[in-house]
């Protein structure tokens, strides 16, 4: 059995396509329901539909190369650079990732809930090219308008890359014979998983199915983060004491019991078949850190934290506590890019004095101000119909 | 005249001329290069180092002063191989057999020998004899000796570190080296330095003894065109038996005849060369074989290295004393033990004979033997974490040693030669431990020594007699796994101890205690009112955790819940209505929705909406 089918590489390509898997369907299944699938307007859905898988076949392909390279390097030298360093890039793209995840995350939840054709009109937006040239290279701007590439594409280097190098045959003894099924296979598995999500997500209710699948998103987010800090710290261990510690197994010596949380001698995800699909999806270690337990609270800490915020700003118009803050202000951007001054809309002060010269005019002119083009909303108006409390 | 007469007038005679020996030397750092690499501070003795060669004969008696000239760290001596009878305080292990001498402090080793052969003397104390503490001593029988030599010549192989202890130690023994990797040598060292040469004259027999004063590597010794032939080992005298390859572990003797050339034109080649099984990974640069010379002529060239097939070493299991001691009778007791390399709570890998690593006493086991009275024979009393064994006056022990690593080891014990009655060959698949009904037939005349190695995943059968009271410890010789803890302390008749006058403590030795704080009575927990109460005594770290703690249970609530709440948390907001979302959002995302041309060419502007303006 083992000659044709190697368990271990199953599930190793199973589990790098299924994380991958699940991240592309979601933003294809959002991309599906919340630009009205192709009728709205077709132009921007398939710019952005592209987007998405674009990144994801040039992530493979990236990770195609660097993998090749690994391989090559490891073959031809003999010099495994892959697993000298492997902790330390396994860290890096979880907190990138992580980082990615979170803020696409929320963002798709607040966008959702923009009507329809608001939403048409961010997507545009979005992709929209700015006259001015040198605007065209800003990194915000990059990063909007291609957040639809991004995300896919790390994704899929980042587990492809490790799935690459460990097909390769880096640090395995299995006859040639035994590659091919469960690569094949674990593809499958994987893809296949992702499709139902895809079908499933398209299918239903808009709200529920992006709740769902955020919720999701952080739980796979979260244990990136979680398996980040864990990543550093085994990379720590390993240089101190000269070896690659997880991979010998789960005994003694293989973890650093000053910082351990709990150990288990089972359940191992990096050798362990099954575990990996359970440290993917939650973070699961068979030997937890300080740090990657922390990591962990604290990620979800901090989610819960910018929720409350948002849901509070949103009800109440400011931050609890400072009644002329808002939440964007939080951030440093907000400053730097001096918006405040080009903040578009009013003070609460200009608002109230608007409200005055407004009601003024009503009765001073005697006539109902028409709004002739509903796109024309202002916040004036907004404002009168919803009072500003002070 | 009578036999009994001639017994007794030799017997008078050997008295007197019987020498006393008296030696004052004092410990010190001497900066040396012994392999010509590295310079590096040494131990020495009164200011030199290599330690001088001791040599005296049967029936002398030695006093010993070892002052102490360190200033921040205790000292012990051991002679390995005396049997110490009678003065098993003399014997040198701190905790066992004596509190360790403390700095300026000085005791003095006194006894008489009844032995003869090669020996060697070192420090008993962690990391010394490593950084230079032994010498070779020599003593001479009365008898004359029973082969013919023309000249004696003393050799000492050992391996060498650049680094002291204080550097490798504390490295060696820490969670950050968890599979108890020893440190590798730097150098091997021959007579204490390298490419030595032997001058030799032709047609002669030398007549060479040779000690392994190393602390871990087991080393090869062969010859270029010469054979050695096996007279001693350990201080037994044997019957000769040739060999091209000699294999000595650490602390092993042997006395070899090796007969030059008569054609004196060309010199040869002396190889030592590292038992390179036992290093965890062979750095680049390490000269596993070392060559030095038999220089016949010296104006010839001197050859290179000189290799051969170490295979086929000499194995010293087929020895036969020249006292043909026929086997012991069967044993009156057998002490069986388990040799296991595990990490414990602190993540520090330690050395197990069944599952106790050996933690030093508060008090000394002798001392405790001592002033125990009639709890003296109950192990209990010497603690639970030093391996105690207690045994009967003139029984016939049989130590059987299961070692279940995959490293050789080289077992040394006090007090005692024993016969070696099985050394069962080494195993690369599964442990093979001993059999009582199923093992191989024992030797007629069984070779006796002091020290013995034993295979990989195999075992050893040792036997001797009780007929020395006394606390004997037994363990690995390789400095780096009695660090670890791989010993047992063998208490031997502990009431013959007590009622043999000249076994009460000397002054010197009270005097180490007093001065170190260590009581000169008590159990193994200090506790000289209930010698039956342990409470307190010195135990081995606690076992790592296997499975989930209460702080790991906690950790693991702690993370569902705050991944539980977070999900409703998204699940909240996701219901949430939000007024004013469009522009919030495109606030946020600095994105301008509200320029809304059908072709999409509109200019973008930062600072979003254009809703400040009232009625465009």
């Amino acid at each position: 059995m083992v000659n044709v089918f190697n368990v271990q590489i199953f599930f190793v390509v199973f589990r790098e396509s299924l994380e991958a898997a699940v991240i592309v369907s979601v933003l294809l299944a959002f991309l599906k329901q919340g630009l009205g699938g192709a009728t709205d307007d077709p132009i921007v859905y398939k710019r952005l539909y592209r987007q998405i898988w674009f990144g994801s076949f040039l992530g493979v392909l990236v990770c195609l190369i660097i993998g090749a390279a690994f391989i090559g390097a490891f073959y031809s030298l003999k010099n495994d650079i892959w697993a000298k360093s492997e902790d330390l890039w396994e860290g890096i793209f979880c907190i990138i990732a992580t980082v990615l995840i979170t803020i696409m995350g929320l963002a798709m939840l607040r966008i959702n809930k923009m009507k329809e054709k608001w939403r048409v009109k961010l997507a545009r937006a979005l992709i929209k090219t700015p006259t001015k040239k040198l605007e065209r290279f800003k990194i915000g701007y990059l990063s909007k308008k291609y957040a639809m590439f991004l995300l896919p594409f790390i994704t899929c280097l980042r587990e492809g890359l490790e799935a690459v190098v460990f097909v390769g045959g880096v640090g395995l003894n299995s006859p040639a014979s035994s590659f091919p099924i469960p690569v094949i296979t674990g593809l499958m598995a994987g893809v296949g998983v992702g499709a139902i999500l895809y079908f499933f997500g398209a299918s239903t209710s808009l709200q529920i199915f992006l709740i769902i699948s955020t919720c999701f998103l952080y739980l796979i987010a979260a244990g990136l983060f979680s398996r980040g800090i864990w990543f550093f710290e085994n990379y720590v261990y390993s240089q101190k004491t000269g070896g690659d510690a997880a991979e010998n197994g789960s005994g003694p010596g293989t973890y650093d019991i000053a910082r351990s949380v709990w150990h288990v001698n089972c359940c191992n995800p990096n050798i362990d078949h099954g575990w990996d699909i359970f440290n993917a999806l939650f973070g699961w270690q068979n030997s937890a850190t300080y740090g990657s337990v922390i990591s962990y609270n604290l990620y979800w800490v901090l989610i819960i934290s910018i929720i409350g915020l948002m849901l509070y700003e949103e009800k109440n118009g400011h931050l609890p506590f400072l009644k002329s803050t808002k939440l964007n202000e939080l951030n440093p951007m907000y400053h730097i890019k001096g918006k405040k001054a080009k903040q578009a809309g009013l003070t609460e002060d200009e608002h109230e004095l608007l409200f005055k010269e407004i009601k003024a005019k009503r009765s001073q002119e005697g006539k109902i101000v028409v709004v002739d083009d509903a796109d024309e909303i202002s916040s004036t108006e907004l404002t009168a119909l919803h009072p500003i409390e002070k | 005249m009578k036999l009994t007469s001639l017994l007794f007038i030799s017997f008078i005679l050997s008295l007197v001329s019987a020498e006393t020996h008296t030696w004052y030397f004092e410990t010190g750092w001497v900066n040396k290069n012994p392999d010509g690499f590295f310079e590096k501070p040494m131990i020495g003795f009164n200011g030199t180092w290599p330690l001088p060669i001791l040599r005296a004969k049967k029936g002398d008696t030695i006093n010993l002063y070892l002052i102490n000239g360190f200033t921040d760290r205790n000292t012990t001596l051991h002679f390995h191989g005396m049997f110490q009878n009678g003065s098993s305080q003399m014997d040198g292990p701190p905790f066992v057999t004596q509190c360790p001498i403390p700095p300026g402090e000085t005791m003095l080793y006194n006894f008489t020998l009844t032995q003869h052969g090669t020996y060697w003397y070192h420090s008993h104390t962690s990391g010394q004899y490593g950084d230079g503490m032994r010498g070779i001593f020599f003593i001479d029988d009365t008898e004359p000796y029973p082969y013919d030599y023309d000249e004696e010549v003393m050799l000492s192989i050992s391996d060498n570190y650049h680094q002291n202890s204080d550097y490798l130690t504390p490295r060696f023994l820490s969670r950050f080296n968890p599979t108890g990797a020893e440190p590798i040598p730097d150098s091997s060292l021959f007579n204490e330095t390298r490419n030595a040469s032997w001058v030799v004259e032709p047609n002669k027999t030398y007549l060479v003894h040779i000690v392994n004063v190393g602390r871990f590597v087991s080393q090869y010794l062969y010859m270029e065109g010469h054979e050695f032939e096996v007279v001693e080992v350990d201080g037994v005298l044997v019957e000769k038996n040739t060999t091209d390859i000699l294999y000595i572990a650490v602390a092993q003797r042997y006395s070899v005849l090796i007969r030059t050339k008569s054609d004196a034109s060309q010199n040869y080649a002396f190889m030592n060369a590292f038992d390179d099984t036992l290093l965890d990974y062979i750095p680049n640069g390490l000269i596993l074989n070392s060559t030095n010379w038999i220089v016949y002529n010296e104006t010839a060239e001197l050859p290179g290295e000189y290799t051969t097939d170490l295979t086929q070493y000499f194995d010293d299991f087929y020895l036969r004393p020249l006292s043909n001691t026929t086997l012991y009778d069967d044993p009156d007791f057998v002490v069986t033990v388990d040799v296991v390399m595990d990490n414990l709570g602190d993540g520090v890998n330690y050395a197990f004979f069944n599952n106790v690593t050996y933690t030093a006493p508060k008090v000394p086991t002798l001392v405790t033997a001592l002033t125990a009275g009639k709890y003296a024979t109950n192990e209990l009393v010497y603690g639970t974490n030093t391996g105690s064994i207690v045994l009967q006056k003139g029984d016939v022990v049989d130590i059987v040693v299961n070692n279940q690593d995959t490293g050789k080891h080289p077992f040394h014990l006090h007090g005692h030669v024993f016969q070696v009655i099985e050394r069962h060959p080494e195993s690369d698949t599964d442990v093979i431990s001993f059999n009582s009904s199923d093992h191989a037939e024992w030797p007629e005349y069984p070779m006796i020594r002091d020290t013995v190695y034993v295979y990989p995943q195999a075992y050893v059968v040792l036997r001797f007699v009780a007929d020395n009271p006394g606390i004997w410890f037994f363990h690995c010789h390789i400095e780096w796994h009695l660090d670890q803890g791989l010993a047992i302390t063998l208490i031997e008749d502990p009431l013959g101890i007590q009622s043999n006058p000249n076994q009460a403590l000397s002054d010197d030795f009270i005097n180490s205690c007093t001065k170190n704080g260590i009581p000169v009575e008590g159990n193994a927990a200090a506790n000289s009112k209930n010698f039956l109460d342990l409470t307190g005594q010195n135990v081995q770290v606690k076992p790592l955790p296997t499975g989930f703690t209460a702080r790991g249970i906690v950790a693991l609530v702690f993370s569902c819940i705050a991944g539980f709440l977070g999900m409703g948390a998204i699940t909240v907001y996701g219901l949430a209505d939000i007024k004013d979302v469009e522009h919030r959002v495109a606030r946020d995302l600095d994105v301008d929705i509200d320029d809304d041309d059908a072709d999409g060419a509109t200019a973008f502007e930062e600072g979003s909406s254009s809703a400040g303006e009232v009625g465009k």
